[in-house]
């Protein structure tokens, strides 16, 4: 079990993946996927298909099937989430980062599936998608980092099929293109949403920041996600869905989150503190 | 006539059920948010739908008004109110109006949550403590989560430590 680490997209993606002959060439036809939808997506890169239709070089209507419909699909999020999601930046720039990430995240999984790949765990600039069990059989657990100190899990979840995308939105760090046509809710300063699929995940937990309360009412209403959210005062909200999948000291003592094979090796590792310096 | 009385029973059971179930939760939020004063950011969340409450709350009103209206002993016509009982969601106070020894309308006077449990049939988002989330001073994780960090800050982030740790 190794984690293979590769820039793109301005953040960094962590693939872990058991020891195999395979996995070198898996996690180089992931980092192509990635590749892919930033080639395309970028507004950082001026000659990307998204930059060029920005800048007025290409008209939308002229633009490939794929952008087409990359930008109808989030203009479907937009209104399913009564615009708390959009894809237009206030000066009516299309900006298409709020689904991309997630779209090449799903792309660069169905590729490590079809390889054959069961179990694994891709994270990309911290939304979590994982696959199958760790190598000693249990679930995947994934932590989520306190908004108010880096340096430390605000909590942890364990993470199983068909609930296996954890995505993570906030004021805090890049602020994940969050917009609104009106003022910015700021009632949370982070929501996590966890779902069957990373776009939705990744798509609601940004409208949950922007919208504040009636968008999270609205979402845990009518989509089948759990949501952990965090006010600026620290204080918690969570969907009992997302609280019976935390992982506790009592759980781990009755052994719910233990091992169901018995054999193998744990791929985990200790934080006991935050070890994590600059390079 | 049987079937759709029955139906209509069903469905005023089901309606009886999402008005206190609403109720409960307005209770909820209003009880945490009395609790938790000292933090602003945690009141009034959780907002019900408007229209549902209003919809199926203008008639409980105006019959909660008309209550013990003269019950009789005979071909019984009025209102009776049942006494509070305790359920498995929170207690629950039920009116039910006969007309002429039928049950016309059954009616949630009062449905509070008690401990906190009437949310487990629901999908809201309720507060929950920050020691209740992460108990342990350790935790084995596979991933860290969080909002996205560029490629700078993912050097001085938890993931990085993970990653360096030989996972």
């Amino acid at each position: 079990m190794r984690a293979h680490v590769f820039d793109t997209m301005g953040t960094v993606v962590s693939l872990t993946l058991p020891d195999s002959p395979a996995a070198e060439a898996a996690v180089a036809e992931a980092t192509r996927q990635f590749r892919l939808f930033d080639e395309r997506y970028s507004l950082y890169r001026s000659d990307s298909e998204l930059a060029r239709v920005a800048s007025g070089e290409i008209p939308l209507t002229a633009a490939s099937d794929e952008l087409r419909s990359t930008y109808a699909a989030a203009l479907q999020w937009r209104d399913a989430t009564g615009g708390s999601f959009t894809p237009h930046r206030p000066d009516g720039v299309v900006d298409l980062n709020g689904t991309v990430k997630a779209l090449a995240m799903q792309a660069a999984a169905d590729t490590l599936l079809d390889s054959g790949f069961s179990d694994w765990c891709l994270n990309a600039g911290g939304d979590v998608l994982c696959a199958g069990h760790q190598p000693d059989g249990t679930a995947w657990r994934v932590g989520v980092v306190d908004p108010a100190d880096r340096g430390s899990l605000l909590f942890a979840i364990s993470v199983e099929s068909p609930r296996r995308a954890v995505a993570t939105s906030g004021t805090a760090e890049r602020g994940d293109h969050i917009w609104l046509a009106t003022a910015i809710d700021s009632t949370y300063v982070q929501a996590t949403v966890v779902a069957d699929d990373i776009e939705t995940a990744d798509v609601l937990a940004t409208a949950i920041v922007a919208g504040g309360p009636s968008a999270l009412a609205s979402i845990v209403e009518r989509w089948s996600v759990d949501v952990l959210t965090v006010a600026p005062d620290g204080s918690l909200r969570a969907t009992p869905g997302l609280t019976a999948a935390l992982v506790t000291e009592e759980k781990e003592r009755d052994g719910e989150l233990g091992s169901r094979h018995g054999h193998g090796v744990p791929a985990r590792c200790e934080i006991d503190s935050p070890v994590a310096k600059p390079l | 006539m049987t079937i759709r009385a029955t139906l209509g029973g069903i469905f005023a059971s089901v309606a009886i059920l999402v008005v206190g179930w609403q109720a409960g939760s307005a209770a909820v939020t209003s009880a945490n948010s009395t609790s938790s004063a000292t933090r602003p950011g945690s009141s009034t969340t959780t907002g019900t739908p408007a229209a549902t409450p209003s919809a199926a709350g203008a008639p409980a009103t105006a019959a909660t008004q008309a209550t013990s209206a003269a019950p009789a002993k005979a071909a019984a016509s009025g209102s009776f109110t049942g006494s509070d009982t305790n359920t498995p969601f929170g207690n629950v106070q039920v009116q039910v109006v006969v007309s002429n020894g039928k049950i016309t309308d059954v009616k949630a006077l009062h449905l509070t949550d008690s401990g906190g449990r009437s949310v487990q049939i629901s999908n809201y988002a309720v507060p929950i403590l920050k020691s209740e989330v992460l108990q342990s001073q350790s935790v084995n994780v596979s991933s860290v989560g969080g909002a996205t960090y560029t490629s700078d800050a993912y050097l001085t982030s938890l993931q990085a430590a993970l990653t360096k740790a030989g996972l």
